[in-house]
């Protein structure tokens, strides 16, 4: 006994499937309802996507985050100062401290928005990198899609023209012969 | 040789199941594939900001956890404490920051490029539909094509004939009209209707 008789199914399932009854329709209806559901579905995000090209989110969190690190930090600050009741300095060294935070605060802001800009333009030129490919495929695609729509026409235009010269040809040669048959 | 019978163009029993089958699999990629692909990518666009927070909230724990579980005195009394946290605690926030959009970034590129591969595929799909259509139409036209062209040479052949039977016709009323100034007995007449009409003249039925 092969290993494949235990998997192999008992049951016909291809034969419960329902038949198509004009396959070429249903495809063309398959493909119509596929493009209408990727509009649908999709397209929105798609738009959504290539419209974050000049994104700015990391900038602006890390600007209103910078804020917020400066006030948790004199947060902390004053909690450990009340700890340690004033931690013993006078009033020029807290006055000191103060400044330096400020200075420290308005520092690490412009230091950390500066990076910011530089990761958001890595991310959105990555983006873009990814975009182009994107944007490549449906140009590729669309240029298939006309080539083949191109060359069908062409096709049809000529075998038109054809079976118009045969028709014309065959009139033509049916006139003689039996105008021939009259006369000769 | 026999008339083409139409069963003769039926579809096989492989081109059914490969129908019916193709058929099914589509229906459940529709059902079940494609809702989550849609999840996928609306997620993808959803979670932006959650991701983010996530990545700043262990950030902000990683960085608290190392500059402020043991507060001394030293700490306390130092000038730059203060902006030493805060410049650090920034930071993180932004690595935290770019980590959680670099992944949602990720997710709606990846969802995007897979629903562009399903359109992709329409497309490839639909280039072939279109390739279809054009031989069928070819088909029936060459096909029709044929017809006329055997339809012109019967007629054609037809009209040969009848031409042929107009002047054998004629050739016989002019034969007769010589032979009728000849004596009786020696007249040679070719068997003919002098009264026929074109139709009788045309099929041939005028003579003999």
């Amino acid at each position: 006994m092969s290993l494949y008789d235990n998997m192999r199914s008992r049951q016909d399932y291809a034969g419960q499937l329902q038949g198509v009854q004009n396959p070429d329709n249903a495809f063309a209806g398959m493909l119509r309802q596929d493009y209408n559901d990727y509009i649908a579905n999709f397209r929105q995000y798609e738009d959504k996507l290539l419209g974050m090209t000049d994104d700015t989110t990391l900038i602006d969190r890390s600007r209103e985050n910078a804020e917020k690190q400066a006030e948790i930090a004199a947060g902390v600050q004053s909690r450990n100062l009340e700890r340690y009741g004033g931690g013993g300095l006078s009033g020029a060294q807290l006055q000191e401290q103060q400044k330096s935070a400020q200075r420290g605060n308005q520092l690490s802001l412009a230091g950390t928005v500066n990076n910011a800009r530089v990761q958001q333009r890595e991310m959105n030129q990555s983006l873009l990198q990814e975009l182009i490919g994107i944007g490549q495929g449906v140009n590729a695609r669309s240029l298939e899609g006309l080539g083949t729509a191109a060359q069908g026409a062409v096709a049809r235009r000529g075998a038109y023209k054809q079976a118009k010269a045969n028709y014309s040809s065959q009139m033509t040669n049916m006139g003689a012969s039996i105008l021939a048959a009259f006369l000769i | 040789m026999s008339k083409p019978k139409s069963s003769d163009y039926k579809e096989s029993e492989v081109d059914k199941v490969n129908a019916a089958v193709a058929m099914a699999d589509k229906k459940y990629f529709r059902e079940n594939y494609l809702p989550k692909q849609k999840e996928f990518i609306e997620r993808s666009f959803k979670e932006e900001s959650g991701l983010m927070s996530m990545g700043e909230g262990r950030a902000q724990a990683d960085t608290m956890q190392a500059l402020t579980q043991n507060p001394n005195r030293r700490a306390v009394g130092a000038v730059d404490a203060q902006a030493d946290l805060a410049s650090a605690a920034s930071a993180q926030q932004l690595q935290g920051t770019a980590q959680g959009l670099l992944g949602a970034r990720s997710d709606q590129v990846a969802g995007i490029k897979s629903a562009n591969q399903m359109a992709s595929q329409t497309a490839a799909g639909l280039s072939q539909a279109s390739k279809i259509a054009t031989t069928d139409t070819l088909n029936r036209a060459k096909a029709k094509q044929t017809r006329n062209s055997a339809l012109i040479g019967a007629a054609t052949k037809l009209g040969v004939q009848a031409g042929a039977n107009y002047r054998g016709y004629r050739a016989a009323e002019i034969t007769n009209k010589g032979e009728a100034g000849k004596p009786a007995n020696e007249q040679d007449l070719v068997p003919m209707d002098s009264g026929a009409g074109l139709f009788k003249i045309l099929t041939g039925r005028g003579l003999g």
